[in-house]
């Protein structure tokens, strides 16, 4: 049975303040890392990042690679969720 | 006294509308080649020919009308072998520092701890090159190519308008091909976005007001050695007094539209230099910071990785000493020197790339290797 996003596992990883382009190799990296895991809906990351070009380049870049991404403004900072795209 | 008034008033006004564009569009020049390098991404690229073509045609309309009040403009000198070296250590180190001389500003403005640390690197490394001045200006005046020819047209003997125009008209055959592609926009999230080229055709259009007003497009790293100066003559005068870099007066020119005769360098004293950059650099500064603090983003973060304070340091550093090596920086040469066809500039860009390409490897293998 297919999870919930409530119910898969959140990694979560606190990029704010960070050199450029932290964000989008974070991202990239830990993807890569847990393919399998996201793709199959048991784990979604969420970036926090107070980077502004990375709220395009993240969704850019992770969106041709099939993934759901969303961005939401928190405070003085963005919240960037990755997820698998539903089957 | 008015006069200098009005300059550096103009200079802060231009500053101002710089760091906003600046955040709101986060059109970074670093970004704009470590990203090629990287990702692959072109994208930022495009913006940088715009913004490049746009100044070419503005300068050479500007320069037909008699507006500017120099051409070419004061402190871009003749190529020499240095330029090369200076370009090529200043792609590197950009790369380390998270931005450029300006961008640094722009970042810090915006509450980036890494970037203000870089901005200390940047004064360090501005005062360290006047250690090696003597040297280093022996080493440009004997591997210097054509002394006196500034610009290409120049060595060519041929009006810039021919080289101008088939760039010019490649250019807007290409940025129409973008624009049915829809490669000029960006799906964006971030609050208040700005397209980076509509952000491009406004740094085109400040940098002109520059060269208009002041005599030249925005420059700053003279005074960040102007700020080395200042401490070192609070800590260490008498060593001061000794380095030549310091007594040097490259800016020596009178501006047309004011009678206002320009002189300074990197001294510790209030001078033309002083007016015309200062101005500059607090504005981005507080433009950025404006900026920020509408968007809802004013926020100091200092919670990185010791590697990333390193390497924002050490780059700021060399990305000084490389700026008073070349001597420039990327924004004075690429978006003040190549539109008019500088040779020094172009022969910036041609070092800068495989720098940037070396940095955004060091990058991503030293710094962010964890």
């Amino acid at each position: 049975m297919a999870m919930t996003f409530e119910q898969s596992e959140n990694k979560q990883f606190d990029i704010r303040g960070q050199i450029c382009p932290s964000s989008l190799l974070v991202a990239l990296r830990e993807v890569n890392k847990r393919q399998q895991e996201i793709k199959a809906g048991h784990q979604h990351l969420t970036l926090l990042t107070d980077n502004r070009d990375s709220t395009t380049t993240i969704p850019e870049a992770l969106i041709n690679m099939g993934y759901n991404v969303s961005v939401v403004k928190e405070g003085s900072y963005y919240v960037i969720t990755v997820e698998g795209q539903p089957a | 006294m008015l006069s200098v008034f009005i300059i550096a008033s103009a200079c802060l006004i231009l500053g101002l509308f710089s760091g906003f564009l600046m955040h709101r569009s986060d059109f970074c020049l670093v970004a704009t080649f470590r990203d090629l390098f990287l990702f692959r991404s072109w994208f930022l690229i495009r913006v940088l020919v715009l913004l490049i073509v746009t100044s070419m045609v503005l300068f050479e309309v500007a320069h037909l009308l008699g507006l500017l009040p120099f051409y070419p403009f004061p402190l871009l000198g003749s190529l020499s072998a240095a330029t090369f070296i200076g370009g090529f250590i200043f792609g590197v180190s950009m790369v380390l520092a998270g931005g450029c001389v300006v961008g640094t500003l722009y970042k810090m403005g915006a509450g980036s701890i890494l970037s203000m640390v870089a901005f200390i690197g940047l004064i360090f490394g501005s005062g360290l090159y006047a250690e090696i001045h003597p040297f280093w200006s022996t080493f440009i005046k004997k591997t210097t190519f054509f002394p006196g020819i500034i610009t290409l047209p120049n060595l060519l003997q041929i009006a810039p308008g021919w080289l101008i125009l088939p760039i010019v008209g490649l250019s807007l055959w290409l940025f129409r091909r973008w624009q049915r592609q829809n490669l000029w926009q960006r799906t964006a999230y971030a609050n208040n976005y700005l397209q980076p080229w509509k952000a491009a055709l406004g740094l085109a259009i400040i940098n002109l007001f520059s060269y208009i007003i002041a005599g030249m497009p925005l420059g700053i790293t003279t005074t960040y050695a102007k700020l080395a100066a200042y401490v070192e003559h609070f800590f260490w005068s008498q060593h001061l007094g000794s380095l030549s870099y310091f007594q040097a007066v490259p800016l020596n020119a009178t501006l047309p539209w004011l009678g206002l005769h320009l002189q300074g360098g990197a001294a510790p004293r209030i001078d033309s230099i002083a007016y015309i950059q200062g101005p500059v650099i607090i504005g981005i500064i507080l433009g950025s910071s404006l900026s920020a603090i509408l968007n809802g983003e004013f926020r100091i973060y200092w919670r990185a990785p010791r590697r990333q304070y390193a390497s924002a340091l050490i780059g700021g550093i060399i990305m000084a000493l490389a700026s008073r090596m070349t001597p420039g920086c990327n924004v004075w040469h690429l978006m003040g020197g190549l539109p008019i066809f500088g040779l020094q500039s172009i022969a910036f860009l041609a070092a800068l790339l495989p720098g940037a390409w070396l940095g955004s490897r060091l990058l991503t293998t030293i710094v962010m290797d964890s």
